[in-house]
């Protein structure tokens, strides 16, 4: 089965004093139809700038500068602006962050929703309305033929980001990227946003990337992971596998930075020393090496750049036969 | 029929909520006094000629600085016209000059500095450029050089003053928009695949316009006070065609025995003026949907 959304050696950059500094590097990745990926890492990783850039998105003056974003074997890249902005939207949608913000507070969600078909199909006023209140409905908002009329500061959190979710599914999109939809959230209503996610991306067989640092949300919600570092891709493969065996000491060391509920008390949790590199000094070789509990100079760990091994579960590291022992 | 009775629900909650919408504006006491004080006004101008007790240009040398009295309640000036028919006939051009000035340096302003501020780039520095050159420029000076070069009739003033007073709105417009266009419905627009232009008109001017508004209603009283600056320095609408300006710098050579023709025709302009501001306030805390909750307060 081909990919709904591929990505393939995607590599953004700025300029900078010294040239450009990249974002994210030769980043590839794919997602099925029906089918959801979870990004993870924390935050500066790239995971949202390698979506905003695949979508034409990235703010100036950053740029895409190698690398294809495939959309159901289309090159979004190399679309011409306006045939890349009749996509978005229409084939392929994206939630962000912050609800509170994500809406215009001067029009009623009724109008903002209607306007995501108004500009995609030609169809009335009085049409894009009734099935903007039927999108209110799909998204689980009470009573949803009233409050197409509402504004938005009328609305929780919660419900302004199914409203964002709604505008996302309008067209019936073969993608939907949620960029750490549930972030912002209360607790509670994460778990109905990403039920409701989950539902959609079910009954509408859309391919779903999860944008998200929580691991949680992850076991969850995904069938697949990609765990990204520094601009990178550093390990991918099912949920089961990633978790079951985590091959990069990244994502060992993010596992092991998790409270567990039935540790013994007085357990410390063991954070990752330092902070990601800067983006216009990475470090040669591995960028993970400066923090890395199995970093080793006899590996090539600093001045080796270390490329995704493995068949099905991919793992970029020196070490990733040795240190598995250590975990 | 069901669709019908959701028909009837629909347009009875429609209804409810333009009557809500009234509401806040008739509960907001210094857009009532402004907006009545405008209302009045266009009125006065509107009917001018049959409230005028007298023609504004019929001259009686016999009966010149006459006192106030019941026939002229403000007084004649040096030529013997009735300074109060004169100040009623001048409320129709003060008002197309505020009106019209407005409504082409809001529409120019808006778009030009919408388009400066969320286009980025060379268009962006180009733009502001000419805005900042322009404004560097002292705009009634640009508009006495525009009107000496394109005659002095009231078009030519009218469009003089605006292209001095876009820049204002112009420039105020990026200053706003730069503050809207990195906030996460602008990016959420463009990936719901709207055309850049739909967003500056749909989502960036209609969030900017409360503040641009409030600019514009004072550049509505400045342009009014321009017109009259023109007429004083004798390069407005020309004499005897009744302007407030024209009244002030006629009244100028009696001001010292008839301080009374020049100064009602100030008043007419400060009353004008402050009419205009106190809409503008008011418009701008009941624009914004999120402002609703308005103190009520008149300052």
């Amino acid at each position: 089965m081909t990919a709904a959304f591929e990505l393939r050696g995607l590599t953004a950059a700025v300029p900078g004093e010294k040239g450009a500094v990249r974002l994210v590097e030769d980043v590839s990745l794919s997602v099925r139809a029906g089918e959801t990926l979870a990004v993870v890492g924390e935050s500066g990783s790239g995971k949202t700038v390698t979506f905003t850039s695949a979508l034409g998105l990235l703010p100036k003056p950053g740029r895409v500068i190698a690398g294809q974003a495939l959309l159901e074997g289309e090159d979004l890249l190399a679309l011409p602006p306006e045939q890349l902005r009749r996509r978005r939207g229409a084939r392929i949608g994206m939630v962000f962050q912050d609800p509170l913000t994500g809406l215009n507070p001067v029009f009623t969600v009724g109008e903002q929703i209607a306007e995501v078909l108004r500009a995609h199909l030609p169809i009335s006023r009085r049409e894009a309305r009734d099935r903007a209140a039927a999108l209110l409905g799909r998204v689980q908002i009470p009573d949803a033929a009233r409050r197409v009329d509402d504004y938005p500061h009328q609305f929780s959190g919660g419900m302004r980001q199914r409203v964002l979710i709604a505008m996302a599914i309008a067209l019936g999109p073969r993608v939907l990227i949620a960029d750490e939809p549930t972030t912002a959230l209360d607790v509670t209503v994460q778990a109905q946003v990403l039920d409701l996610l989950g539902d959609l991306r079910a009954s509408e067989g859309m391919g779903m990337v999860l944008i998200t640092h929580d691991l949680g949300v992850v076991a969850r919600q995904a069938d697949r992971v990609a765990v990204m570092y520094a601009g990178r891709v550093v390990e991918t493969g099912t949920v089961e596998e990633v978790f079951r065996a985590p091959r990069h000491p990244y994502t060992i060391s993010l596992f092991r930075s998790i409270p567990e509920i039935d540790a013994p008390a007085g357990t410390m949790l063991a954070p990752i020393a330092g902070s990601p590199p800067d983006p216009a000094r990475r470090p040669p070789g591995c960028a993970f090496a400066p923090r890395c509990f199995a970093v080793s100079d006899a590996h090539g760990c600093r001045s080796v750049r270390p490329d995704l091994i493995g068949a099905g579960h991919f793992a970029a590291c020196h070490r990733q036969g040795a240190i598995e022992v250590a975990a | 029929m069901s669709a019908t009775a959701e028909q009837i629900d629909a347009d009875a909650e429609a209804a409810a909520r333009r009557r809500a919408t009234f509401r806040r504006y008739t509960r907001h006491p210094g857009f009532m006094i402004g907006a009545i004080g405008i209302a009045l006004l266009v009125l006065v101008a509107l009917l001018a000629p049959w409230i005028a007790p007298h023609s504004p240009t019929r001259t009686d040398l016999m009966n010149n600085l006459a006192p106030p009295s019941a026939t002229f309640w403000l007084g004649t000036d040096q030529f013997g016209r009735c300074v109060a028919s004169r100040l009623i006939h001048g409320a129709q051009v003060s008002l197309q000059v505020g009106f019209f000035v407005v409504l082409i340096s809001l529409s120019l302003g808006t778009v030009i500095g919408a388009v400066a501020g969320y286009a980025g780039g060379w268009v962006e520095r180009a733009l502001v450029a000419v805005i900042d050159i322009l404004l560097a420029f002292p705009s009634f000076l640009l508009a006495l050089a525009l009107v000496a070069a394109r005659g002095n009739t009231l078009d030519s003033i009218i469009l003089a003053v605006a292209i001095a007073y876009t820049p204002r709105i112009a420039a105020v417009m990026r200053s706003v928009v730069l503050t809207i266009r990195p906030r996460p419905f602008i990016e959420a627009s463009r990936a719901i695949g709207l055309t850049p232009w739909k967003i500056v008109l749909r989502h960036v001017i209609p969030n900017a316009l409360p503040p641009v508004i409030v600019v514009a209603t004072v550049s509505a009283a400045t342009a009014i006070l321009a017109e009259a600056g023109l007429s004083f320095l004798g390069l407005g609408v020309q004499p005897p065609t009744p302007t407030w300006g024209n009244v002030i710098a006629e009244g100028q050579t009696s001001i010292t025995s008839n301080p009374l023709i020049s100064l009602s025709a100030g008043l007419c302009i400060a009353y004008t003026v402050v009419v205009l501001n106190l809409l503008g306030d008011g418009l701008r805390d009941t624009l914004d949907p999120q402002m609703r909750r308005n103190t009520g307060k008149l300052l």
